[in-house]
Order: C-alpha cells, then sequence, then structure tokens
C-alpha cells in the first residue's frame, strides 16, 4: 500500500527532472549555433517596375548677375537696395569718374578750337581760289597778247607760273581744311570715347531683376570683376539637381519631377528637367541637370536644398524583385532559390530599379520561384533553414 | 568445554589490550563465551567493564589482542582474523540491534529492512519480499511504505529488529535494546527477541544492565575486569504464546 | 542496490534542489562570461565577414580602419579597380556616434557604403537595401530602430528603410548603414558655430582675403567645408588570386597599408580583445572556485548531517566505496543540476545583456565536464570525513 505523499513527491521531481531536460534539450536544438537559420520567403512575380531618379539639388537663379566696373575706382553712390527690382537700363550705382570730366571739358575746349581752325582754313581755301582765278585770268589776256607778239614770251611764261601757284595754293588750302576737318573727326571720336568710358562708369540693370546683394558702398574701392550689386530674376529660379552617374540612366529634358523643398517639408511641387548639363563632376561622380517648376512658389531662396524625384517611362512587364532578395556570393550577384525547401544560390541579371525596391529580374529565375527574402545570418548553399511568417515583428521595436 | 552445538558462536580465550608499553589497558583479559543457535543469554556488567569492546570484538568492529572466536562452524578469529573481508561478515553473518533502532532515515521501512540483503547481492524484488515477511512476523507490515519517523518508538524498534534478521545471521549482538522502555515494552522486545530467536535459530546475545529484564535471561555471562563468568539466571518465562502487541 | 544517493536527495530534495538551483545560477554566470568572450569574438569575425571584403586598403601605416582611425582619398578606389585580381572596390566611411531617436541618444557606427558593393549590409531581416543616393538609412536591429523611424544624424534627417541583424562593430555597436557621400559629410563638416568661425577666421586672414583676387575667399571657404576623404576601401578579390597577390602591388605602387582578412582578425581579435579576454579568464577561475568552494561545503554539510547514520551503515556491513559513492552521486547530482540550471538560465538571459552572448555547445559540453569534476574534487572532503566515521561509534 503506497503512501502518497511519498508517491506524489516522487512525480512532483521526476517532473522537475523532465522539464529541466526538456528546457535543455529545447535551448541546444533551436537557439544557438546548433539551430536552423529562419528566413522568410517570397514569390517571384510578375510586374511593371515604376523606375524614378531621385537626386538632391540647391535652387540656383537661372538668370543672374554680378554688376560691377570694368576697371579698377572707387565708388561714388549705390542707388539700389538688397530686395528691390529693378527694371531694364536702371541706374543701380555709379563709379568716381576721377578725372574724367574735366577731360571731356578740355575736350570740348579742344574741339572748339579745332572748328575755329577749320573755319581758318575754310577761308584760306577762298582765298586761294580767289588767286587762282585771277591767275587764269591774268593768263588767258597775256595768251592773247602773246600771240599777238605784245608781250615778251618771259612775261607768259611768269603768267602761266602764277596760274600754276595759284592751282597749288587752292590744293594746299583744300589740304589744310581737309586737315582740320579730320582733326575735328578725331577730337569728336575721342570725346565719344571718353563719354563712352564715363557712361561705362554708370551701372546699370541688365535686366529686369531683384538686387540680392549689395557688396561695396560709397567709397568702397573695387578692381575690375569685382561685383557692386548681385542680381537675380526671381522668376528664373529652378533646381539644380545632382544625380549618381550610376543612377542616371534615363535622364533627358522634358521628364516630369516632384521637388521638395527643405524649407515646407510635406508639400511636393512639380516640374520638369529643363535641361540635362553636358559636363558632368568627374569628381563627385553625378550628372547634373537643371529642373524648373511649373509654378514658382513665393517666398523660395537661391540655395535652398531641394529633393528632387524624375519620373522615368514605366518599364514593360516583367519579373520582379525585392532588392533585398538580391545578394552578393563568391563574386555574383544573385538570389538564394528554394528547391524542395533547401536553399541553393541562383546567378540572376538584373534590370531597372524602382526608388521603392523593386528590381527587374531579366535572367536566372521563373515566375513563381520561391526565393528567401530575409534571413537571420548569412547562407550558405545546402543550409538548414526555417521559414516563418515574419522574422521581424511589425510594429514596436526595442 | 562442551562440544559447541552447530552454529551459534563461541569465544576462547579472548583478550584486548589497548595501546602498549606504560599506557597498555588491557579491557578483556580472559573471555570465554558460548552462545547456542536459538539461545538468548544476558551480557551483564557496571560500565568500564569491558562490555564494549567485547561487543566490537564479536561484532569484528576492532581486533582482538589474542584468542579464539568461532561463528557457526567457521573459525573467524584465531590469534588473527581468518576471514578476509570484515566487512560481509558483518552483513551477512552478524546481526546488530542498537539502543536506540537507528533506522536510515531517508529509505521507507521496507527498504531499510531489505538494504543488507541488497548489499549482499539479493535482487531489489526478491530482498524486499523477504523483507516483508520478517515485517510481517513483527507485525509492522502495515507500516510497510512508511518512513520511519512516522512510526512510533516501538514499531522502529521492531523494524530495526527485523533488519538484524534480513540476512538470517547465525548470530544477533543487542547492545541495551531495552534502556530507554519501560516495563511493558521491555519484556515485549524480549519476547520478541526469544521468538525470533527460536524462529530462526539465531544466538543473541543481549548486552544489557537493565534489571527488567535479567531475570528473562535463561543464562546470564557476568563481565567484570575484563573477565566473564557464567551464572545461571532466572529464565523467567515470557508469555510467548500471547500475540505480540505494539507496545 | 537501490541508490542511497537518490533516497537520500529524495528525502531531503528541498535543500538539494534549492542548492542546484543557486549553483545553477552561479554556472549560468560562468557561462555568460564565456558567451561574452565567445561574442567579443564572434562581432570581431562578423564585422570581418559582413564587410565582405579580402582586402582593407588603409592610410600608410596605420592598423585601420577598426583599431586605429584611417584617412585616404576617395579617388584613390578608381585606381584600385584597374588592378589586376580585383573584382570589386568600394570606399567606406566608419565613424562611431550618437544619433537622435524620439529625442534619446543612441550610440551607433554610422557606416558609409555603396549598395551592392563591399561595405554594404549582405542580407536584411526587414525592409529592402537604400535605393536613394541621400537621406536614407538600413539600420540593426540592435539599434532599436524600426522601419519607417526617422533618425537625425547631425544636420540630416534620415529614414529608415531596412533592418538587419549582427552588423556590429568590433566594440558591440549596432551599425547604421547610410550613403557614401552623407557619411563623408558627417564626418567631415562641423556643426554651424564651427563653420561660421572658421569663415570669420579665414576672412580675417589677409592671404585669403585679397582685394585683387575676388573669389578667392569664397574658393577657400569652400574648400575647408568639403571632404573628399574616405577611411578605407574594401576590395574582393577575383578567382584565381591569392589575396598576397593582389595586396602586394598595391602597398608598392600606391602608398598604402593593405590588411587581408587573417591579418585583421589578427589586429581585433588578438590586440583590441586581448584586455577583455584577460578579464573575463580571471572572472571565469573566480567564479569556477566559487562554484567549487560551494558544492564542497553543501556536501560536506549533508554528509555532517548524517554521520550517525553513516556509522550505523558502516557497522551493518555497508562498504566504504558503496558509502563514498553515495555522497559522490550527490555531488555530481547537484552539479548536474546546476549545470542543467545554468544553461537554461544562460540561454534566456543572454539576450538581455547589452553586448552579444554566444553560448557554443562545445562550450557547454566543456562546462558539463568542468562542473562535474569540480563536483567530484569538491566532494573528496566529505569523502574524507565520511570514511573516517567509526563504526564503534553506534554501539555504547
Amino acid at each position: 500500500m503506497k503512501t502518497n505523499p511519498q508517491t506524489s513527491r516522487r512525480l512532483l521531481l521526476g517532473g522537475l527532472a523532465l522539464a529541466l531536460v526538456g528546457a535543455l534539450a529545447f535551448v541546444a536544438l533551436r537557439t544557438g549555433p546548433l539551430a536552423p537559420v529562419k528566413v522568410q520567403v517570397t514569390p517571384v512575380t510578375k510586374g511593371r517596375v515604376t523606375p524614378e531618379i531621385f537626386g538632391i539639388g540647391l535652387v540656383e537663379a537661372q538668370r543672374s548677375w554680378m554688376v560691377g566696373p570694368t576697371t579698377a575706382g572707387r565708388v561714388l553712390g549705390v542707388r539700389v537696395d538688397a530686395g528691390q527690382t529693378v527694371q531694364p537700363g536702371q541706374v543701380l550705382a555709379e563709379m568716381d569718374p576721377v578725372d574724367l570730366d574735366q577731360r571731356l571739358a578740355a575736350l570740348d575746349a579742344s574741339l572748339a578750337r579745332a572748328q575755329s581752325v577749320q573755319r581758318a582754313a575754310d577761308a584760306q581755301l577762298g582765298d586761294a581760289q580767289a588767286r587762282r582765278t585771277l591767275a587764269m585770268a591774268n593768263l588767258k589776256r597775256n595768251e592773247e597778247l602773246a600771240r599777238q607778239a605784245f608781250i615778251s614770251p618771259g612775261a607768259l611764261e611768269a603768267r602761266t607760273q602764277e596760274v600754276a601757284s595759284a592751282h597749288a595754293g587752292v590744293a594746299a588750302a583744300r589740304a589744310n581744311l581737309g586737315g582740320s576737318t579730320q582733326d575735328i573727326a578725331r577730337l569728336r571720336a575721342e570725346r565719344a570715347a571718353l563719354a563712352q568710358q564715363r557712361s561705362n562708369l554708370r551701372l546699370l540693370a541688365p535686366g529686369a531683376a531683384v538686387v540680392t546683394a549689395r557688396e561695396a558702398e560709397a567709397g568702397t574701392t573695387v578692381v575690375a570683376g569685382q561685383a557692386v550689386l548681385r542680381l537675380m530674376d526671381p522668376a528664373s529660379l529652378w533646381v539644380k539637381l545632382r544625380v549618381d552617374q550610376g543612377r542616371s540612366a534615363g535622364l533627358a529634358p522634358g521628364l516630369v519631377a516632384s521637388i521638395a523643398l527643405r524649407s515646407r517639408p510635406g508639400e511636393t511641387l512639380i516640374g520638369k528637367v529643363a535641361r540635362v548639363e553636358l559636363l558632368a563632376d568627374a569628381v563627385t561622380e553625378e550628372r547634373l541637370a537643371m529642373v524648373a517648376f511649373d509654378s514658382l512658389p513665393a517666398g523660395v531662396s537661391v540655395g535652398e536644398m531641394a529633393e528632387v524625384t524624375v519620373q522615368l517611362p514605366a518599364a514593360p512587364e516583367r519579373l520582379l524583385l525585392p532588392n533585398a532578395a538580391v545578394v552578393q556570393h563568391e563574386g555574383k550577384t544573385g538570389v538564394w532559390r528554394l528547391t524542395d525547401g533547401v536553399p541553393a544560390f541562383s546567378p540572376v541579371v538584373l534590370g531597372a530599379q524602382g526608388l521603392d525596391g523593386q528590381v527587374q529580374v531579366l535572367e536566372g529565375l521563373n515566375e513563381g520561384d520561391t526565393v528567401v527574402l530575409y534571413s537571420q545570418s548569412a547562407l550558405k548553399p545546402g543550409a538548414r533553414i526555417a521559414v516563418v511568417d515574419r522574422l521581424v515583428p511589425s510594429g514596436a521595436a526595442r | 568445554m562442551n562440544d559447541t552445538p552447530l552454529g551459534g558462536i563461541r569465544i576462547e580465550g579472548l583478550r584486548k589490550v589497548y595501546g602498549h608499553g606504560d599506557t597498555a589497558v588491557e579491557a578483556l583479559r580472559h573471555v570465554n563465551m558460548q552462545v547456542a543457535p536459538g539461545e538468548v543469554v544476558g551480557l551483564v556488567g557496571p560500565s568500564g567493564s569491558g562490555k564494549s569492546t567485547l561487543l566490537k570484538c564479536l561484532g569484528a568492529i576492532i581486533e582482538p589482542t589474542s584468542g579464539r572466536m568461532t561463528l557457526g562452524n567457521e573459525v573467524i578469529y584465531d590469534n588473527g582474523w581468518k576471514v578476509k573481508d570484515l566487512r560481509a561478515l558483518r552483513r551477512d553473518r552478524i546481526g546488530f540491534v542498537f539502543q536506540a533502532p537507528y533506522l536510515i532515515p531517508f529509505l521507507d521501512v521496507t527498504d531499510n529492512v531489505a538494504l543488507l540483503p541488497m548489499l549482499a547481492g539479493l535482487p531489489n524484488a526478491k530482498a524486499r519480499e523477504r523483507a516483508l515477511e520478517l515485517l510481517t512476523a513483527l507485525d509492522v507490515q502495515h507500516r510497510a511504505r512508511a518512513e520511519p519517523s512516522q512510526l512510533s518508538g516501538g514499531e522502529q524498534q521492531r523494524v530495526s529488529i527485523a533488519r538484524a534478521l534480513a540476512n538470517k545471521p547465525p548470530v544477533i549482538l543487542a547492545d541495551e535494546p531495552t534502556a530507554p522502555l519501560d516495563s511493558e515494552r521491555a519484556l515485549g522486545v524480549m519476547r520478541i527477541l526469544n521468538q525470533m530467536a527460536r524462529h530462526a535459530h539465531t544466538a543473541i546475545i543481549v548486552v544489557t544492565h537493565d534489571e527488567k529484564i535479567i531475570p528473562t535471561f535463561r543464562r546470564i555471562y557476568h563481565i567484570r575486569d575484563g573477565q566473564t563468568v557464567e551464572e545461571a539466571g532466572e529464565g523467567r518465562a515470557l508469555e510467548d504464546t500471547a500475540p505480540l502487541s505494539s507496545p | 542496490m537501490i541508490s542511497l544517493a537518490g533516497r537520500d536527495i529524495l528525502h531531503g530534495w528541498s535543500k538539494y534542489v534549492l542548492t542546484g538551483l543557486g549553483l545553477g545560477l552561479l554556472i549560468g554566470v560562468t557561462l555568460t562570461m564565456a558567451g561574452v568572450y565567445r561574442g567579443m569574438v564572434d562581432d570581431a569575425h562578423a564585422l570581418l565577414a559582413n564587410s565582405r571584403a579580402d582586402l582593407w586598403v588603409v592610410q600608410k601605416d596605420t592598423q585601420g580602419p577598426y583599431a586605429e582611425s584611417s584617412s585616404i582619398k576617395d579617388d584613390v578606389v578608381r585606381s584600385m579597380r584597374g588592378m589586376p585580381g580585383v573584382a570589386a572596390a568600394a570606399n567606406v566611411a566608419y565613424l562611431t556616434m550618437q544619433v537622435q531617436r524620439n529625442g534619446r541618444d543612441q550610440r551607433v557606427m554610422v557606416v558609409g557604403m555603396e549598395p551592392g558593393m563591399p561595405g554594404a549590409p549582405g542580407y536584411l531581416v526587414a525592409g529592402r537595401h537604400i535605393t536613394r543616393n541621400h537621406y536614407e538609412a538600413v539600420a540593426d536591429v540592435k539599434t532599436g530602430f524600426a522601419l519607417g523611424d526617422v533618425v537625425r544624424i547631425r544636420r540630416h534627417d534620415y529614414t529608415v528603410v531596412g533592418l538587419t541583424r549582427r552588423m556590429v562593430s568590433s566594440g558591440g555597436d549596432p551599425m547604421l548603414f547610410v550613403p557614401m557621400k552623407d557619411a563623408q559629410e558627417t564626418q567631415f563638416l562641423k556643426d554651424n558655430d564651427a563653420i561660421v568661425n572658421d569663415r570669420a577666421r579665414t576672412a580675417a586672414n589677409p592671404a585669403f582675403n585679397r582685394p585683387g583676387s575676388p573669389g578667392l575667399l569664397e574658393a577657400v571657404q569652400s574648400l575647408q567645408t568639403s571632404s573628399r576623404s574616405v577611411n578605407a576601401v574594401l576590395v574582393q578579390i577575383a578567382p584565381g588570386f591569392t589575396p598576397e597577390q593582389v595586396a602586394g602591388p598595391i602597398r608598392r605602387w600606391k602608398h598604402l597599408s593593405v590588411h587581408t582578412r587573417d591579418q585583421m582578425e589578427d589586429i581585433l581579435i588578438v590586440k583590441l580583445i586581448a584586455n577583455s579576454a584577460k578579464q573575463i579568464g580571471m572572472f571565469l577561475v573566480i567564479l569556477a572556485i566559487v562554484s567549487a568552494a560551494i558544492v564542497a561545503f553543501i556536501i560536506y554539510t549533508m554528509t555532517m548531517g548524517k554521520l550517525r547514520e553513516i556509522a550505523v551503515l558502516k557497522l551493518i556491513g555497508t562498504r566504504d566505496r558503496t558509502i563514498a559513492g553515495m555522497i559522490l552521486q550527490q555531488a555530481l547530482g547537484l552539479g548536474l543540476i546546476g549545470f542543467a540550471v545554468g544553461k537554461v538560465a544562460a540561454t534566456v538571459w543572454g539576450p538581455a545583456f547589452p553586448k552579444y552572448v554566444l553560448l557554443l555547445p562545445g562550450d557547454a559540453a566543456a562546462g558539463l565536464v568542468a562542473t562535474l569534476l569540480m563536483c567530484a574534487l569538491a566532494s573528496t572532503l566529505a569523502i574524507r570525513v565520511a570514511l573516517k566515521v567509526d563504526p564503534g561509534a553506534a554501539i555504547g
């Protein structure tokens, strides 16, 4: 006849021992290096990749100018300030003419004098012409007389010589006149040049624009090429987009783009690729493109950062895979395909990839194949795996 | 010296000296004893008389200095042990009953009794069978599965007697088995011992100075200063036909 | 024959089991410490294996990029790609820093990489790989980030698009993968106040701020804020070439240092981890001694409480070796319970440790053998006591 406490005690301890052994077996087989690798799988399906190109860029003005003098000088005065709108031809600033005005006055005086000289030459010409007329009339009379042998041939010669001298006199006077006219022309040209220089010292707005920076004040000395004012056309703002060379396939003018400005998170603006630059950046290995806004929002600053996504035409339907399934093994790109639950590496040739991670499979897989999507650790061919629904529980992180 | 009947225990000229030289103590001088199978004799003496030493020599716990001991038909000691394995000797051929039951607390009653046969090599089932037989003979079989702590003192004592008998030894050494008991229970233990002695043909030596039970012995060995003197005892009858009642 | 050890244990089971539990926790701590060491070594192996590189090209005479800082120009990789035996080469940048998540700081190693090239994560546990060239990130699950979380690194916000597992630095910090250019900017671009300060200093320097050279100042200032450096180039070797065949020319012609996978393992494991290994080794020894002492004490106490029974057993004919066996069995049983509890406990609480705890079956087996040996040794004290007990003590 058994006593209950002893039996129940034996049962209790036996149960505890069994539980302990069971726990030990469990931890040995299901955790640690002996356990199978947990994986999550996905089937290969057909679909369309919506390829997009992503890049970041800076807002720039297509039309912007640096207005400054062409020679070194001192700023006389600046008429506009940053933020002001200007019209084409408006005077923005003036440089100090120094002695230009005085030189202009000197030239004016020279010009007046040259005109006087011209008048004198003109009078001299008339004088020479009158003498010539007289000499010719004398000659004619004397020729008559010489035919009638009323005068000596010597006197005729003297008359002839007088005519010749008179001709020469006219020619000389004419030349004088021409010379003084040229002198006037020269002086006029000199004056025009000086006036041109003078007008150069007035800095004019090259187009309708907004002043973005006032970089010199009255009295500042600036060198040639230095900006006194910077202007830009606010209607010409666009985004200078930088795209990785390797991911820029299909970038072309005319593609629709969505622009997200850093200063306006959550707002997406629509634009278009206006131009793809012919010169890429070799150092950063990026291609450059200009993306124009369809409707320019107000209050956008030059130099703002923007994230631009350019839509490419949809690709034809092909086999698709999430890019998480793509792995590198022994130098080749491929996936772990499951055959009868055993993973084997299949090299694949990939096509276009969308920004959402879907990538086209051109070769290497068939529709309906099951491939490993996520795995707990790197797989080897023939590794023991256990397929689970989700490797990482969705929702709360640690 | 009479011819020793078959079995039983016989001691001739046993001598035990502790220490040597100046500090030598002669605990046993010249001890002669003889107990026939089925006989229960008393060994009586004051403390310091050598009782314990004699018991230890009889129990093959210590080695005597000289003499001769015969157990059953075998000479176990003749100026030197004649058996190689003293443990086996104690286990198989000598039974011990102590002052207190000294049951093993972590074994149940049956296993306490069956332990010795198991140690002797008997299969567990058979050993437990024998244990149950003995427990039944001692009228404690209803406690077979209990733990020693759950038994009354008298029940425990009976279990310890059963343990002593488990390997059917030719001799049982009982050391003051009745010391803590009152007279009724003491007589009850003596009754059991006498019954078992007859039942199993075991020679039983009871070391005691309990006045209550001394009259029940037919023969008594007095021991004083290391020497024994045989004496006839009263041999008062115990009501051995009366059924055993649990004290 | 029944098991005396078993019966004794059954009789006083609560004390025995509780001691086993306590011993088990101690053993669990020991196994965990060994696991921490293995985890550190595995972290280093994982770092090297997950980078999927065969060679690490770093600044000359440095042991970077993990053990030491290394800085090389980012166009070095182009000349690598043309060399014989190079299957793939890519720039990487590493930067350990605090990033912001939900207002709290989190220590991560920011890794600048190019997707699909060496240095990028080889497998994910959720989400997708990076497709945009800026402001996307793949995070290790140990960072606590979930898909869609926004991480702030310096000036920019990065969206977590993918999750990985076991991508950690050699120090155990989880990795956060970002595009290469963003990592370059993060590593070398300072905060706004520092930049403004630098600009003012440069403007005050007459060498750079000359009136006759318009544009010089802007050019110098933009030079200061641009960065064309990376920490290392990871190279994959084409089949048929040995690491030394490819590394030799690079060392000679490019004035760089090149470390092969074996050399990197040596640097990380032998040099970086050596200190921690010593500490852990000392801990293990101390724990082993303490465990042995506890087992010895408990078994000794249990034996001392049984001295009378042992005397009786000896007297009635039980052999010494049976009694010694009983004590030894009890000690070994304690060891088994302790080991089982310890192994289960170490497995249960291992993931909660900040460092990666790797419990290897070999270590567990060695631990089991060591535990049993220690228990056997610890029981010798009690066995000596038991054997000395005088059977005659039961008499008189």
